[in-house]
């Protein structure tokens, strides 16, 4: 990506601490009349001066590229990585990157040589469930002397996707019908059997994460207990009693999570849509994809 | 590359600290010189503490712990100067809590907060001392808080000594243009405010209005600059010994002399200046917190600001409470004038209590002699024939001590001779009096001028000769011959090396201290010293009001002036910038540049590429949309990969790729 205009350039909350020293060098130097504190008090302005420029140019030759940001539930972190290249043929320190608008979440490079990336991820909370735009990134320095940040923005116009939050009290329904009951199946994938692993799926709980292979170095990989069962579930946004629309969609993104770690076969019925019953990735995020953007927008909806 | 962020809020990173310490520790020898010892000492101290603490997450963590503390401080620093008023309370009181600072300080934001307060303790080290040493500490704490800032800003760069040691270089070497830009021409405007410090030198060695027996000889030791003095015509040279004309003792008694209470100002008739030869002198002088200025023997010309006396010396209307640089003409000869009586009975008072041996001494000197200058040579014969020794430790004279010094100790340095002598010639019934002020001066070749130390003060005698007027004699030069053309320290060491007194240094140290390439040193040194003080401390804003002038711009106005050196100061920035994209921009590759003008002509044809667009994938896509062209594509992309991803470019195939690239689309 390209800068969208000029950097800016303002100062810093230190700032306000460096105009009260150099106005009591001032102070001193003009009450005394003293040629030595008048030195120290230029020799500080001057500097202070030349660091604009360094500060400034700190950001030349630097840009900022986006990767997709992986999906995340509402209520978690995006992860949204980044690669900020260096084009210029001087390092670059201390660079800094944020999302227009928030200063808290700055993330910070020390420093990147010439003609070198970095990577970093950029996190932040994801809010409300929907397609979001990124919006605008903002690259700063301080670099020297930290008095002055100079800022570049750029625009992206790249989405992430936040699922509703996976939330509720009801069981999974156990079989074709839509209608959840109150069944003594034993929770899913709770058995005390070990079946085997599979690849983790994000918004799953931890509890079942094999962390053993982990440590070795292996992807995050879910263990399994024999109490799985066969036979596929319709998840139906109807059959659903609430009367608010996000817990229902919160209701069914719990489904959509155990079903798949079940590995059972599940369909999806919104209002307007429906997704024929499978199991898989693919599957498992195209209805929560779907989950995500009913309805957002529109009067009632979050 | 690294990140750092969840680290960076929770402890002070320690490679900027070390700097932080490196740059305090400068800050110190001005402290030590002046302040009560155990305010650096707390400093030094807190420093350290803060080093053990910062690996471990130690901190000062009740607010109401830190507040004692800094009360016990206010209340120590109270019971150490008695008093919390002045510069040195003021400065203590800012170290110690800025001591505390230090050990309270635990996240990273606060660092720039304590690069700040080194700049503000460096500010109080100029209060403290402004000679060259000190500036010279203070300065280099100055650029060491530079680079400590810089480090912290740089974090985990790789490289903890040279790369933010070069990075800080850099800066001040861009900034000392500007430095001097704003040094020379930004206004000095007054604040109307002014605190006055106390006087720091108040109990300072030098000059007092009294000369009592030991009160010069107390600064034989002393390595103290009084001044520095340049002869601006180097034909004028002063020929024979220097004597340094300061103030003239009137009132006697006996052992002691002292400078009239308010020495009335004289205004020298135009017909009196002088015939001969005539000295000029540019004399830098130390500041003393008193009035005394002080030219060759004897000035006629007054500088600004100072006014002749009666007694033919120069005193500053104002005290001297900073560096004060000013030129004065001085004449060899003596300029008869006359003797009023009230002075007459002046030169001639005596204190009763002189004892009858003394007074005898002087009438057997009037019965013998029939003439003044008889007189004053049988007084000198007295001295060179009666076994006196010159002494830097004579033992304790009291001023009454005449006899004991005349007839029994007979031991003694200048301010012995001059005050015994003076007394005599009264008791013979002719007009004298005691001068003080320095004798000689060492003189630096490199600098080209002389520099006359505090143990360079000497005091002597004139008496009224009807033919000649005040005459000058020195009653010292007949007890120390040779001492007149030589500054105290050389002679002394003269007189060491020929045995003819104790060393007062170990012997291996005194024969470092001749060896010529200390000596180099020494007067490599002190011409520093002398530009510090003339060039930079002596630039204060009267001196820019002259340069100003100079140069044809002071009728400005100082805001007009602000605004022009700004205008100069924002130019220099910008060419600073340009200079730096120019150095660093990222170079051209000139295998990119034919590739994109490619693209561009196959833009024009109907085939876009796309930013995500590999060139392999484009050209399959661009040889699909334009068939007929399909082959040069081909074979623009095939040498275009080849290129870019070769280890090394090969000179003769960017050619041929020129070529194709040119060729194409025509």
């Amino acid at each position: 990506m390209k800068a969208k205009r000029l950097p800016l350039v303002y100062p810093t909350a230190s700032f306000a601490g460096l105009l009260f020293v150099l106005g009591t060098m001032w102070y001193a130097a003009s009450s005394q009349n003293s040629p030595a504190v008048y030195l120290l008090l230029f020799a500080l302005t001057a500097v202070f001066l030349v660091s604009i420029p360094h500060t400034l140019i700190n950001l030349a030759g630097v840009r900022v590229a986006l990767e997709s940001a992986q999906p995340a539930f509402a209520g978690q972190e995006v992860s949204l990585p980044v690669e900020i290249s260096n084009s210029s043929r001087a390092t670059r320190h201390g660079i800094e990157l944020a999302l227009s608008g928030s200063n808290r979440d700055r993330e910070r490079i020390d420093y990147i040589p010439a003609d070198k990336a970095a990577r970093m991820t950029l996190r932040f909370p994801a809010r409300r469930r929907g397609e979001h735009e990124i919006g605008a990134l903002r690259l700063t320095s301080v670099y020297p002397l930290g008095f002055i940040r100079v800022s570049k923005k750029f625009a992206s116009a790249q989405t992430y996707i936040v699922y509703p939050k996976p939330e509720g009290d009801l069981q999974l329904p156990s079989n074709g019908t839509s209608i959840p009951r109150n069944s003594l199946q034993a929770e899913i994938g709770e058995g005390d059997d070990f079946a085997g692993v599979r690849a983790y799926v994000s918004g799953e709980s931890q509890r079942h994460i094999d962390w053993k292979a982990v440590a070795r170095g292996q992807p995050l990989m879910t263990k399994q207990f024999a109490a799985e069962r066969e036979g596929f579930v319709h998840l139906d946004f109807s059959a659903l009693r609430f009367a608010n629309v996000e817990e229902r969609l919160s209701q069914l993104a719990l489904w959509v999570i155990e079903a798949e770690r079940a590995r059972r076969p599940y369909g999806l019925r919104l209002p307007g849509t429906e997704i024929r019953p499978a199991v898989g990735q693919v599957h498992f995020h195209q209805c929560l994809r779907a989950l995500s953007l009913f309805q957002v927008g529109m009067p009632g909806s979050a | 590359m690294s990140m750092s962020r969840s680290k960076r809020d929770r402890s002070i990173p320690r490679r900027p600290l070390l700097w932080l310490a490196a740059a305090l520790l400068f800050t110190l020898p001005p402290m030590f010189r002046s302040l009560a010892i155990w305010v650096p000492c707390l400093f030094l101290l807190a420093l350290a503490m803060k080093f053990w603490m910062e690996p471990r997450g130690y901190r000062l963590r009740f607010a109401i712990f830190k507040l004692m503390l800094a009360a016990v401080a206010v209340l120590i620093i109270f019971a150490s100067y008695n008093s919390l008023k002045g510069i040195e309370p003021a400065v203590s009181l800012l170290v110690v809590l800025i001591s505390l600072k230090v050990l309270e300080a635990h996240t990273a934001r606060e660092f720039q907060v304590m690069v700040l307060m080194g700049w503000v303790i460096c500010l109080c080290g100029f209060f403290l001392s402004q000679d060259f040493a000190a500036a010279l500490c203070l300065l280099s704490a100055f650029a060491l808080l530079l680079v400590a800032l810089i480090q912290f800003h740089r974090a985990a760069s790789p490289g903890a000594l040279w790369p933010p040691l070069r990075t800080a270089c850099k800066l001040l070497a861009q900034a000392a243009p500007l430095i001097v830009l704003l040094f020379v021409l930004f206004p000095r405007i007054g604040t109307g405010f002014r605190f006055e410090f106390r006087d720091l030198r108040a109990a300072g060695t030098g000059f007092s209005d009294r000369l009592s027996p030991g009160s010069i000889a107390s600064l034989a030791n002393s390595s103290d600059i009084a001044f520095r003095a340049e002869f601006p015509g180097s034909n004028t040279r002063p020929i024979g010994p220097m004597y340094w004309r300061g103030a003239v003792m009137w009132h006697c008694d006996g052992m002691e002399w002292r400078v009239p209470y308010a020495p009335a100002s004289i205004s020298r008739a135009p017909n009196q200046s002088p015939s001969g030869i005539t000295i000029q002198q540019r004399i830098t002088l130390a500041p003393h917190g008193a009035r005394w200025m002080f030219a060759l023997d004897r000035p006629f010309e007054t500088p600004q600001g100072a006014m002749l006396v009666r007694g033919d010396y120069i005193r500053s209307v104002q005290p001297i409470r900073k560096t004060r640089r000013y030129e004065v003409v001085s004449s060899p000869e003596v300029t008869r004038n006359d003797l009023t009586p009230y002075e007459r009975k002046e030169a001639l008072e005596l204190p009763a209590s002189i004892s009858p041996a003394v007074r005898e001494l002087a009438q057997s000197w009037v019965a013998q002699n029939s003439n003044s200058r008889a007189i004053i040579n049988s007084a000198l014969q007295f001295f060179r024939t009666q076994g006196f020794r010159y002494s830097l430790s004579p033992g304790e004279y009291k001023k009454d001590d005449l006899e004991q010094f005349l007839f029994h100790r007979r031991v003694g340095f200048c301010e012995h001779y001059a005050a015994s002598f003076g007394t005599l010639m009264r008791l013979a019934g002719i007009p004298a009096r005691v001068v003080v002020g320095y004798l000689g001066g060492e003189y630096n070749d490199l600098g080209d001028f002389f520099l006359v130390r505090q143990a360079d003060t000497h005091a002597w005698c004139e008496v009224w000769l009807p033919e000649s007027g005040w005459t000058r004699v020195d009653p010292t030069n007949i007890v120390a011959p040779g001492r007149a053309s030589l500054d105290l320290n050389s002679f002394l060491e003269g007189r060491i090396a020929s045995g003819q007194m104790e060393p007062r240094r170990s012997a291996f140290l005194a024969r470092l201290a001749r060896s010529a390439i200390f000596t180099n040193i020494r007067l490599a040194w002190e011409t520093l010293n002398y530009q510090w003080d003339t060039r930079l401390l002596g630039f204060d804003a009267d001196v820019q009001d002259v340069f100003l002038s100079s140069i044809g711009i002071a009728n400005h106005g100082p805001y007009f002036l602000i605004v022009e050196v700004l205008a100069i100061a924002v130019v220099m920035l910008v060419i600073y910038f340009g200079w730096m994209q120019l150095r660093t921009r990222s170079r051209v590759n000139p295998v990119k540049v034919l590739y994109e003008r490619f693209c561009r002509k196959i833009a024009r044809l109907g085939a876009q590429r796309h930013p995500w667009e590999g060139p392999s994938d484009f050209s399959m896509r661009a040889a699909q949309l334009l068939p007929h062209e399909s082959e040069r594509i081909q074979q623009i992309s095939n040498t275009y990969i080849s290129l870019r991803y070769a280890p090394e470019p090969d000179a003769i195939m960017l050619d041929t790729f020129a070529k194709e690239v040119s060729a194409f689309g025509r």
